[in-house]
């Protein structure tokens, strides 16, 4: 076991760890939180999970790789992987992102300037391997060395030198699952080299070359989205009957009436939501039906597969999937004749929809899309339906989602509601393009097999959770109910993991919600607080 | 070196430098139309960029003018390039050095560029005080440019040894990069001070450069220099020391490339979309028959055919 790493230390050892999370150098925590004694346990792999899966690298498991039956396989592997990265430099397989790849490879300085800004580096204690350089450099090595001419004479020359081995692949495969592709890293270099689109492109050979992905997002997301509508198993009539459901339960909490239209053709506004929403935070669902039903909106759900589901799981690891499943979303707005879509408040689905499958979306898909923030504002302001703040005199701080945030710049439009509807809104710091990334982005939040969620929400959320108490720091104990906003389903299921694993609720009065709660809690017309700190877990 | 000898090296030097360097430049250029992957902040906002906002905050933004601003990228390409912003603000303890380094190289190219002005100026008759006053400026430049860019090579390549934070992604090449630019540094100060200011010297040399004057001569000191900066010109595009040039692709075209599908894009992506699909994996379902769009559009499994 070692903490200082070189990149050659990757291709070697075998199957043995490269390197290990010490629990006692991670970044400390406020209190209560920073007590040795009092903190939860990191689960470690069983023997009979060790025989059986590749875990050579950290100690922690993620996407659970079956170990190699003979070494004809582990050839195979090598020979499929060195074909993959000559596809990830071709014109005709890669045009996708061959520009940013390239500038990424072949220009980044060395000068670790990005290194400070990637908080799961930062949140392990400054742990080598999670540094945003280190995946990127044996990518880099690799392609210098395997693909380009003259490249092993290169390496022995000295432009750096890594073998392509079972191991490094392995490693590489499980690494490349230790980025939320926040993009913080990017921010911060000076060149504008982009450590998590390389990542992102290292995913992509796996799974678009060697068929490799992790099972959340492949299986039980992307496939499954396509095949039945939505990565949760909702098919349509699910779908509609759970929020036939939602609008009955919530007319009798509110005494509103709560009603979802759906299917209906030609209206101003198709709403995606994200199913996982439907299911597991339905007051989120049942916020947006009082406020457009509210404003007098001519809005509708869909229920063709997969318009009722607005994730796409594709932007994490898979151009093929990611257009796929933007396409159908698009030919659906299409056939219902909708003037715009919605999206619903899900940043990675913003990511996917707004910007990243715009240019695949060629000739009639190009319909006009727009963000939820930008919706809110416009539905808060426009003076259609009466808000009382003082219903909101709590603390609330907002979580900026990064795919929404950082990779958008849509900043300012929910900042300016909370402003306008909670007195006592703080911000984070850092907050808006600078924000922290919740440690579920890139699909990790939806990632927990074997020892993941421990890493998540040690690791990853670290930096998250740290900036989150400071924000409340003036009202730490659990006898103050504070509110997180996160826009975001993902990061919702972050928080979800990370509160419950260190009992934010009891010890810190932590809660977390959408933007859409916090506005139709603050609604005159509203008798009983729709906000009732019991619902989010 | 007597006779065209300096001539044909120097011509030689630059000639295959700058096709090396258009080339790489033309690699950049030829690159495909890529998705749209940009990161804010993105100055070009106006009203919005100083926070990092975007026109995607507009209520319907696709029926709004897009308000840009021509100023606010230059302003900020600027400080990033004169001033280094990003290493500032992300890793003071290597700005100095950084800083240094480059500021060396901007003034010894605007030492370079005074030469070529006063060589032109003295082939016609122009006012003594112009020429005299561009030489001794250049002096300056060159004195500043040969210590800060010596100061700022030399101190990273120790720096880059010494720093357990950068010692892991050494490389031999890297640290001979920055060696090479500390002896031309280290070479041109040294021609300076051995002539007690090379460059009236230098100016003479590129005046017989470029009027093709078979009888320049240049003291030792300064030949020896006037080498191994050639050698080194020959030597930088091969390195990616032309990371100014990757710069603008990674800022302009990628970072800050947040416009919208249009006509001309669209054109390009339809024959980028024609294109076949190789990649391996079952779920693709690549076979010989299938472009982009053939594989991309794939119909979801229980939809039944029109």
């Amino acid at each position: 076991m070692k903490k200082s790493l070189r990149i050659e230390d990757f291709s070697r050892g075998g199957g043995a760890q490269l390197t290990e999370v010490v629990i006692d150098e991670l970044t400390p925590l406020p209190p209560p939180y920073d007590k040795v004694e009092e903190r939860p346990g990191w689960r470690s792999l069983t023997e009979e999970q060790q025989g059986r899966v590749a875990c050579n690298l950290d100690g922690v498991v993620a996407v659970g790789l079956p170990k190699p039956q003979n070494k004809e396989q582990e050839e195979r592997t090598i020979r499929q992987f060195t074909l993959g990265l000559r596809k990830l430099l071709s014109r005709e397989n890669n045009w996708t992102f061959l520009q940013p790849l390239t500038l990424s490879l072949d220009y980044c300085a060395q000068c670790q300037t990005c290194i400070d800004a990637c908080p799961i580096y930062l949140g392990s204690g400054k742990n080598d391997l999670y540094r945003p350089t280190y995946r990127s450099e044996i990518l880099r090595r690799l392609v210098d060395k395997y693909v380009k001419p003259g490249g092993k004479l290169r390496a022995r020359l000295g432009k750096g030198d890594v073998d392509l081995n079972w191991t490094t692949i392995t490693r590489l495969y499980e690494l490349s699952y230790r980025c939320t592709l926040c993009r913080r890293c990017a921010q911060a270099c000076p060149m504008g080299v982009d450590n998590a689109l390389i990542t992102r492109e290292l995913r992509k050979l796996f799974s678009q070359e060697l068929g490799w992905g992790p099972r959340e997002l492949h299986e039980k997301g992307t496939v499954l989205q396509l095949e039945v509508g939505s990565p949760t198993g909702m098919k349509p009539h699910v779908a509609k009957d759970n929020v036939e459901f939602i609008d009955q339960d919530f007319s009798e909490v509110t005494g509103l009436e709560v009603s979802t239209p759906w299917d209906r053709r030609g209206a101003d506004v198709l709403l995606m939501h994200s199913a996982g929403d439907i299911l597991s935070w339905p007051e989120n669902a049942a916020a947006f039906a009082i406020l457009c039903n509210a404003a007098g909106i001519s809005w509708t759900l869909c229920s063709e597969a997969p318009g009722y589901d607005g994730v796409n799981y594709g932007l994490f690891y898979d151009d093929i999937q990611l257009a796929r499943i933007a396409i159908r979303h698009a030919q659906i707005a299409k056939k219902l004749g909708a003037k715009k879509i919605v999206l619903g408040e899900c940043g990675h689905q913003h990511k996917a929809f707004l910007a990243v499958a715009d240019r695949f979306l060629t000739g009639d898909l190009s319909i006009p899309r727009e963000s939820v923030m930008a919706f809110l504002e416009n539905l808060v302001f426009s003076g259609k339906i009466k808000f009382d703040p003082s219903k909101n005199d709590f603390p609330v701080t907002l979580h900026d989602p990064c795919n929404m945030v950082r990779n958008l710049g849509i900043v300012e439009p929910q900042r300016r509601i909370l402003r306008h509807l909670c007195p006592q809104f703080r911000e984070m710091t850092p907050h808006g393009v600078d924000n922290y990334c919740c440690g579920g982005g890139g699909g990790l939040a939806l990632m927990s097999q074997y020892n993941f969620t421990d890493w998540k929400v040690n690791v990853a959320g670290r930096m998250k959770f740290k900036q989150i108490l400071e924000a409340f720091g003036d009202q730490p104990g659990p006898e103050v109910k504070k509110y997180v906003c996160a826009p975001c389903l993902n990061c919702k299921i972050q928080f979800r993991d990370m509160f419950t694993y260190y009992g934010a609720r009891e010890r810190s009065g932590l809660f977390f919600g959408g933007l859409a709660e916090l506005i139709v809690n603050a609604m005159v017309d509203l008798e009983e607080p729709f906000i009732t700190w019991e619902e989010y877990y | 070196m007597s006779g065209f000898a300096w001539h044909i090296f120097a011509f030689a030097a630059l000639g295959v430098s700058s096709l090396v360097v258009a080339y790489r430049t033309w690699v950049l250029i030829r690159l495909p139309i890529h998705l749209r992957w940009e990161l804010a902040p993105i100055p070009h906002e106006k009203g919005k960029g100083r926070y990092g906002g975007s026109y995607l905050e507009d209520y319907e933004w696709w029926t709004k003018p897009r308000a840009r601003s021509r100023i606010s990228p230059i302003v900020y390409m600027g400080k990033e390039i004169l001033l280094l912003r990003g290493v500032w603000q992300h890793n003071q303890s290597l700005w100095p050095l950084a800083f240094s380094l480059h500021m060396g190289m901007y003034l010894i190219a605007g030492m370079l560029l005074l030469l070529l002005v006063s060589a032109i100026l003295s082939l016609a008759p122009s006012p003594p005080y112009v020429l005299h006053s561009s030489l001794r400026i250049a002096s300056v430049l060159a004195l500043g440019g040969y210590l800060l860019g010596g100061v700022g090579s030399i101190g990273l390549v120790l720096k880059r040894a010494l720093d357990s934070n950068l010692r892991p992604f050494n490389t031999i090449s890297r640290y001979a990069n920055l060696l090479f630019l500390g002896v031309v540094c280290v070479s041109g100060f040294y021609a300076w001070i051995d002539g007690g200011d090379s460059v009236p010297a230098m100016s003479r040399l590129v005046q017989g450069l470029i009027t093709i004057d078979p009888n320049v001569t240049i003291a030792p000191p300064l030949a020896v220099h006037f080498v191994i900066s050639l050698l080194f010109v020959l030597y930088l595009p091969l390195t990616d020391m032309i990371h100014f040039i990757a710069k603008f692709f990674t800022f302009h075209q990628v970072r800050w490339d947040d416009e919208p599908q249009n006509e001309r894009m669209e054109r390009e992506l339809r024959v980028l979309l024609a294109q076949p699909v190789t990649w391996s994996a079952p779920h693709v379902g690549a076979d010989d028959d299938r472009d982009w769009t053939g594989v991309a559009g794939a119909r979801m499994s229980d939809e039944e055919e029109p």
